[in-house]
């Protein structure tokens, strides 16, 4: 079951949220709580919308299917971070200055660009074994070589879906290191499988690799390692 | 050679290439060295006299360190070899009247794509950055301001974003240094967190070059050098590029 507690440094804000399309079996199926602002409506964007490609519909639909006996649970995604979740973070960095006013138009960053140019994606976890998959298509603002995914927007991809891993596992966790090996590069607009697994758990270590292969398994993209490191209330970070 | 030591550095992981993928890279005459000097690499990049948007240049958006330092460098670029990046739309306008090797070109491409680097072109709101190189030291800085649209946690930028910065700020110098084109690998440890509006400065340095690669490393700072954001190292694939045919 999810962690409803669970909050999370770098990536998608709150587990509870709007639960749209083919419902997965929710362990919550009251309405979602009403966030401080009346006109604020959180908006899962990990569903279907225009800009999908059809492998992209396919793969959506294959995991779906596996949400259905309980064991796998799709992961609803928003712009932003809760207020609640900002209060709950905010008790590690004490001394972080306020955001000021302009600021305050604050996207998380892989939704912080329009439909089907930046990141379309969608992350489903198992929490029985530990693993998260996402499914991503990368869109035509994220170029790097002309015709390619740049390298930091897998990156970007591959830090948010083993933190993803990290985050369900453990709670409030950042990110220690990052090692990735590029194989191939990835066509612009083609749909990846990320596919991460927390591998041990060390104390306050965690360890999580993963890989990125094509819809067909058949193509290595890329394989990465990482380590999270939970972190202590008791101490401040900054 | 260079499928040599492309399997090369696939075999140093885990996995091979898998039997029935074809060939990505194409068979190059062993003897045609990356011998393209960097200063010709700098001028073709470089591209005086254009009607293209550079938007590696001061905006309202700028904290008051990031102006300061440019400030800085712009002087450096007129008398300690220095020279600043101009950054264009689309890596394509960088590299007008090249191509990749066929086999490796994609076919369609559609002239509304954008580098990622330069995705959120609301001023203030993504990657704020400006990099000079230093073309005989074989060094690059880059002055980086995230803008609230990278956040990740709240109020501090997403380690992606940071990631996606210092991967670009290799691929630039790699490219000028020696071609390099393709990221190979990056193994970033992160430090401490970029506040969301601050000055981040990357410093990248050419280690070395071998076997048609370029091995690079980076460090990520305030600009005073008290706080380390995060160190990286990164290798890039050196790749020639093709004249384009007339057509």
């Amino acid at each position: 079951m999810l962690r409803s507690c669970a909050s999370r440094l770098r990536t998608p804000g709150a587990l509870r949220g709007r639960l749209g399309g083919a419902p997965p079996p929710a362990r919550d199926s009251r309405p979602p709580p009403r966030s401080f602002s009346s006109e604020v409506i959180y908006v899962d964007h990990s569903l279907p919308n225009p800009s999908w490609s059809k492998d992209m519909r396919l793969l959506f639909d294959q995991f779906m299917k596996k949400t259905e006996d309980g064991s796998w649970k799709r992961l609803p995604s928003h712009k932003s971070v809760s207020p609640q979740r900002t209060e709950e973070v905010k008790t590690f960095f004490p001394d972080a200055k306020p955001i000021k006013e302009h600021m305050s138009q604050a996207q998380l960053f892989p939704r912080s660009l329009e439909e089907g140019l930046g990141f379309e994606y969608a992350m489903f976890h198992n929490h029985v074994e530990n693993r998260t998959v996402c499914i991503f298509q990368g869109g035509p603002y994220l170029q790097g070589v002309p015709g390619f995914l740049h390298g930091g927007a897998i990156a970007t991809m591959i830090d948010s879906t083993v933190g993803m891993c990290a985050v369900l596992a453990e709670g409030v966790v950042m990110t220690a290191n990052l090692n990735i090996n590029f194989r191939r590069p990835i066509p612009l607009c083609s749909v990846v499988v990320i596919n991460s697994q927390l591998d041990k758990v060390e104390g306050r270590k965690l360890f999580v690799s993963c890989n990125v292969r094509s819809v067909d398994e058949k193509t290595l993209y890329s394989e990465a390692t990482s380590l999270f490191v939970k972190l202590d209330p008791k101490k401040s970070l900054t | 050679m260079i499928r040599r030591c492309f399997q090369v550095a696939v075999r140093l992981g885990r996995h091979r290439v898998l039997p029935g993928v074809p060939q990505v890279l194409p068979r190059l005459n062993p003897n045609s060295a990356f011998g393209s000097s960097t200063d010709s690499l700098v001028s073709r990049f470089c591209l005086k006299k254009t009607d293209l948007k550079d938007y590696a240049l001061p905006n309202a958006s700028w904290c008051p360190d990031m102006l300061n330092l440019y400030q800085e460098f712009l002087e450096k670029t007129k008398t300690d070899g220095w020279i600043k990046l101009p950054s264009f739309k689309s890596n394509r306008d960088h590299i007008q009247g090249l191509k990749l090797p066929s086999g490796l070109a994609v076919a369609s491409d559609k002239s509304d794509w954008r580098i990622f680097t330069r995705c959120i072109q609301v001023e203030g709101q993504g990657y704020e950055y400006v990099i000079f190189f230093h073309p005989s030291k074989k060094k690059s800085i880059c002055l980086f301001q995230p803008g609230p649209y990278l956040e990740g946690a709240p109020g501090f930028a997403h380690g992606g974003s940071l990631a996606a910065m210092m991967d670009e700020t290799f691929s630039k110098t790699a490219y000028l240094a020696g071609e390099g084109l393709f990221t190979v690998s990056l193994n970033i440890r992160f430090k401490n967190l970029i506040p969301v509006g601050s000055l981040a400065v990357l410093k990248v340095d050419v280690e070395k070059i071998e076997d048609q690669k370029l091995y690079m490393s980076c460090i990520a700072q305030s600009r005073d050098q008290q706080t380390v954001y995060a160190k990286c190292s990164g290798v890039f694939l050196q790749l020639q590029l093709e004249e384009e045919s007339s057509q």
